[in-house]
């Protein structure tokens, strides 16, 4: 144990004081800043303002539209918009009854110039009886939200007019079509649904960038002390399982530091500044103290699942080139876990979720999104835990005896039964 | 007591034998040379001596027990290649590589340091490994292996690279640690450097041991009978019965002295005749060098159909796959 520790200790100081060290930690929180403001800006910009044109021969039907798409500012009882549906500016329009083309032709040219996000045509139905066509000419990539928004609008205001129509006096037509709210009730901790969202989404991340980054750092280093034949003199003295553990431990320390201080770097920001508010959209980090703790149980777990994988892979190649070559088994689990990440965020607990989620490669990386975000039982919390690191034992087994011959072997790279003779032998 | 016992101990590695039925022993306070060409199964000896590597078959016992890995604390291993951090500065490193052999920090800085003023290279220390010269950094691999003091040192050829100076200054130093009691196993495909300062060798060749024991014995297996002779004046003396060859030069001859039980007497009976007849300057019989009996050696167990065998051409034919 000594000397797992020795080793340890050796690869944690001299990792922390290299220059690599101290650029990743300011770099990597800056480029992800970054990210995520770019994103919420991006989306901010991209939906929350359309310019759109309604013409219309009937003045009112315009107006209506536009009213309704275009809450006045602080009327008593007005709702505010939802924050995801863009605002509108509507501009009514009369059409010249007798130039028609001219005003087509001048909308489309406000349309290429970018003046207008889109207009509605509204071409008067031939009976009273039925209704007008509505044709909606946008820009290719406003087209769906926009329209969507637009249909909805319109069927309010068809059916405002139509209660007028049969006699119902306005104020109660509009509180009849009051739309319903439906408020999101759910157990306390998660009433902020859509900033813990956003925070254990931002931990998500990190997490699989550590664990991607701290794993091919095991497999990197295990190379080089192979390369430069460190290992030899190592061997005369301590047990290759040994050196294994220490290497595993020192680097993931290293990977847990820096985590650290970008958590405490985070609360003590949020913490000054009284508000933990990115952006002006509203969005917030708020993190309780359960999804920090199990993001290290999750992320300790991923970290040594990955990490001793890597280890193996480092010790049976010569050379980065080589490692590169065999890095899939490192990547594509933890692509997996990215595509699937989506589904797990809005659904965290379906049943591919909850299934995947217990399946070792993923369990670190989805299950901790279940924890923060779903509501997964004792039962599988602690299953998810048992089965992960029962593979990461069965695969500290695997390797060190990989790592055992593999360090001493240079040459051509081991092929399958090859490998399977270096388990066997002791 | 015995510091090392290898007792028919075999390595195959795949399809490859590297160590065959390899046998022998090691006393305290011996100089011994592991020798053979590149590819002779010399690392893997020395691999299977520190439990590096297990053999196959056969046993290996240290210190008179059989091995575990608790005496590893008491051995001192340089490998072939040399492997050091490129990055830690060497105090550091000698400090760490002294701590894995059970030092406590202190104690391993505080003899890092005296090693490295013993072997001039007190400069060194604030350094970085990777900005030392090559000759260097084997001082502080050299230094690596002493610094707990072990009581068995295995050097995996120590002197390849360095210059003759330094090559020296480690050799006297290995010398020293011999005198005081301990054991010092070297491995080198250098025949020269064995001679001069083991005093037991074992020859491997293909994984097989030829040859082994003390210098002393091995060379007295073979007949001294090779005369070097400087003279000036007559050479009447070159018609002895003796003399089986001789090959003349200006002023000196070298003569090859036909096999006999009384070969020595041979020889001071050419020395008689020779003063005799002329003024001798310098008379020389002298031992074959271990190159050549390494050479007839081989030369028995391996066919050769050229007849003629050169250390180069052995380590040609044995290819260059030092590390498996």
């Amino acid at each position: 144990m000594h000397n797992v520790w020795l080793i340890a200790r050796r690869e944690y100081v001299e990792r922390i004081r290299t220059r690599g060290f101290l650029i990743t930690t300011v770099m990597i929180p800056l480029i992800m800043g970054g990210l995520i403001f770019g994103s919420a800006f991006i989306s901010s910009k991209s939906v929350s303002t359309a310019h759109i044109a309604v013409v219309s021969s009937d003045t009112q039907l315009a107006l209506d539209l536009q009213s309704e798409l275009q809450p006045k500012q602080g009327t008593p009882g007005s709702q505010p918009p939802p924050a995801r549906r863009p605002r509108f500016t509507v501009d009514a329009m009369d059409i010249d009854p007798h130039d028609a083309q001219a005003t087509r032709a001048l909308l489309n040219q406000q349309l290429d110039s970018g003046d207008l996000d889109g207009y509605l045509w509204i071409t008067p139905a031939a009976s009273p009886s039925r209704r007008p066509t509505f044709t909606f000419t946008a820009r290719s990539s406003e087209q769906d939200s926009l329209q969507s928004t637009l249909a909805a609008a319109l069927g309010t205001v068809l059916m405002r007019e139509q209660l007028t129509h049969r006699g119902i006096v306005a104020t109660d037509a509009d509180a009849m079509l009051q739309p319903v709210d439906i408020r999101s009730a759910s157990l306390p901790v998660r009433q902020d649904h859509e900033s813990a969202e956003i925070g254990v989404f931002i931990l998500f991340f990190l997490m699989y960038m550590v664990i991607m980054l701290y794993g091919m750092n095991v497999a990197r280093s295990i190379i080089e002390e192979k390369s430069s034949r460190i290992f030899e003199v190592m061997l005369a003295t301590i047990r290759p399982e040994e050196m294994m553990a220490g290497k595993i431990l020192g680097v993931g320390s290293v990977g847990i530091t820096q985590v650290c201080i970008w958590l405490s770097a985070a609360l003590l920001l949020s913490a000054g500044s009284g508000a933990a508010h990115l952006g002006g959209q509203g969005i917030h980090v708020a993190l309780t103290a359960a999804q920090i703790v199990f993001f290290f149980v999750y992320f300790i777990l991923g970290y040594a699942f990955y990490s001793s994988i890597a280890a193996g892979l480092g010790a049976m190649t010569n050379s980065e080139q080589e490692l590169q070559q065999l890095n899939l088994f490192l990547f594509l689990p933890l692509i997996v876990c990215f595509a699937t990440l989506m589904n797990v965020l809005t659904y965290p607990d379906s049943t591919m979720a909850r299934v995947l989620a217990l399946i070792p490669p993923f369990t670190p990386l989805l299950m901790y999104l279940r924890v923060s975000l779903g509501r997964p039982t004792h039962w599988e919390i602690f299953a998810s835990i048992a089965l992960t690191s029962a593979s990461i034992y069965a695969i500290v087994w695997v390797t060190s005896r990989i790592y055992r011959v593999g360090v001493l072997m240079y040459g051509k790279r081991p092929n399958l039964p090859e490998l399977l003779r270096w388990l066997k032998y002791s | 007591m015995s510091i090392v016992q290898l007792h028919h101990i075999r390595k195959v590695y795949d399809t490859k034998v590297a160590v065959e039925d390899l046998s022998f022993t090691i006393e305290p306070g011996t100089m011994f040379g592991l020798l053979g060409p590149n590819g002779s199964g010399k690392t893997s000896s020395i691999r299977m001596m520190i439990g590096i590597t297990v053999p196959d078959s056969g046993s290996v016992s240290l210190f008179d027990r059989p091995f575990t890995r608790s005496v590893l604390g008491r051995v001192g291993y340089l490998p072939e290649e040399r492997g050091l951090y490129k990055k830690m500065n060497v105090l550091d490193q000698l400090t760490f590589l002294g701590q894995l052999h059970g030092l406590t920090a202190a104690v391993a800085s505080r003899r890092a340091t005296l090693w490295c003023d013993r072997l001039d290279i007190a400069e060194a220390i604030p350094k970085k490994t990777e900005d030392l010269s090559k000759g260097m950094q084997q001082k502080i691999q050299f230094i690596a292996a002493l610094l707990h003091d072990p009581d068995l040192i295995l050097m995996d050829e120590p002197f390849s690279g360095l210059d003759p100076v330094n090559a020296f200054l480690l050799m006297s130093t290995l010398v020293d640690l011999c005198s005081t009691g301990k054991a010092v196993i070297f491995s080198t495909h250098r025949m020269d450097q064995v001679e001069k300062f083991c005093n037991s060798i074992a020859l491997i060749h293909r994984g097989h041991l030829i040859l082994s024991g003390s210098m002393r014995e091995i060379k007295s297996g073979y007949p001294r009978n090779r005369v070097l002779i400087h003279f000036e004046g007559d050479d009447a003396f070159l018609q002895h019965p003796c003399i089986e060859g001789l090959t003349r030069y200006n002023g000196h001859a070298e003569i090859r002295l036909r096999p006999s039980p009384t070969l020595a007497d041979d020889a001071q009976s050419l020395l008689t005749q020779a003063i005799r007849h002329a003024r001798v300057t310098r008379f020389e019989v002298m031992e074959p060098t271990l190159e050549e009996i390494f050479i007839e050696k081989v030369q028995q167990t391996l066919p050769i159909k050229n007849g003629k065998l050169s250390m180069a051409q052995l380590e040609k034919t044995d290819g260059g796959d030092v590390d498996a």
